[in-house]
């Protein structure tokens, strides 16, 4: 299945102190160099890959791939420093890819002297607009390296867009969330986890949650299994007050069924536009690049105070 | 033992395999990473 891959943002640094700390910029590179050399096609510059600056950045993305975007990161003289986005065509799905920024406005970004981030609602509202009228994208994804408040409030009202992956506070794996126009997306942290958003895309309309759908056949399955109990204690049963009690139960249990076959027949395969999350963990069990682990080993020795 | 260990190498392992062929039209993978914070190595 074609596979595009994308990161959210903050990825380079671990604190905004680290441009003091003469192993951050190693690792730093390395992770660039990583991100281009891995086939990703977009990263979002968030405040934590800011610590050296944006001419540390352009300076290690000069002739890669791999593309930084932000829709509202300006410079003195507010001129945009990065594209907005980047367009790629995936499996035959032309796809918009959308980065921003902490805006200065809202008092918590803190950002490099020379850099401000405009308000992010009429960034991403103008740079969607585009990508869907002239560009004629069939997907919008948008890389928000702003804090999850700034996220949540994007993906109810930005219209147009499809996905709103987040990045910022760390705070991990999680569950899709469907936020008024489109669905919220945690991307996992620290290098331990790579979300997977398996996609089926047919026609318009929104994306259904297919673990929503799967969730919901296996509770059926669940509820129908007691449904049988009950039946098979029904044929057994005498006392009249208790298969009263029984029949109201059975009634109860037959109509949650129903509602969740509802659900599922609602989002399920059928639907056009669906997704499924799920998570690949990045644990001691999964095999290593030798070649990329003699370059981890490299900026980070074993036995080193980063292990 | 604490939270698993970041592993660029094993990203790297993971998406420089041969894809699988196969997939219907317009059936993709959008893999997200975020927040990794400078980590490249195991860290326990």
């Amino acid at each position: 299945m074609p596979v595009l891959a994308l990161d959210a943002g903050n990825a380079l640094f671990k604190t905004l102190a680290d441009g003091q700390d003469a192993t951050a910029k190693p690792r730093a590179e390395l992770l660039l160099e990583q991100l281009d050399a891995q086939g990703y096609a977009a990263m979002a510059v968030g405040q934590r890959d800011l610590v050296l600056g944006v001419d540390f950045l352009k300076k290690k993305t000069k002739g890669a791939k791999l593309k930084l975007v932000s829709a509202n990161l300006v410079d003195a003289k507010g001129q945009p420093l990065f594209p907005a986005s980047v367009v790629t065509t995936v499996g035959g799905l032309k796809v918009g890819i959308l980065g921003v920024s902490p805006a200065s406005a809202e008092g918590t970004a803190i950002l490099p002297e020379g850099v401000r981030g405009l308000p992010v609602g009429p960034a991403v509202t103008a740079e969607v607009k585009r990508l869907r009228q002239k560009e004629q994208v069939s997907l919008v994804v948008v890389l928000a390296a702003v804090p999850y408040v700034e996220a949540v409030k994007l993906a109810q009202g930005a219209e147009g867009v499809d996905f709103v992956v987040q990045s910022h506070d760390g705070r991990g794996v999680g569950m899709a969330q469907r936020q008024g126009v489109s669905t919220l997306v945690p991307p996992g942290e620290r290098g331990r986890q790579v979300a997977k958003l398996e996609l089926s895309v047919e026609g318009d309309g929104p994306f259904a949650d297919l673990s929503e759908a799967n969730r919901a056949r296996e509770s059926q399955r669940m509820v129908e299994a007691n449904i049988a109990r009950v039946r098979e204690r029904l044929k057994a049963e005498k006392n009249e007050d208790t298969r009263r009690s029984l029949q109201e139960t059975l009634a109860s249990f037959e109509a949650r069924r129903d509602a969740l076959a509802r659900t599922a027949a609602a989002q399920g395969p059928e639907t056009g536009r669906t997704y499924q999350l799920t998570y690949l963990q990045l644990g001691a069990d999964v095999a290593s690049d030798a070649a990329v682990q003699k370059q981890v080993e490299r900026v980070e020795p074993p036995g080193s105070a980063g292990h | 033992m604490g939270l698993r260990a970041p592993r660029l190498a094993a990203l790297a392992l993971l998406l420089l395999l041969p894809l699988v062929a196969g997939a219907a039209p317009k059936k993709l993978v959008l893999l997200f990473t975020g927040d990794n914070g400078g980590e490249v190595a195991p860290c326990g």
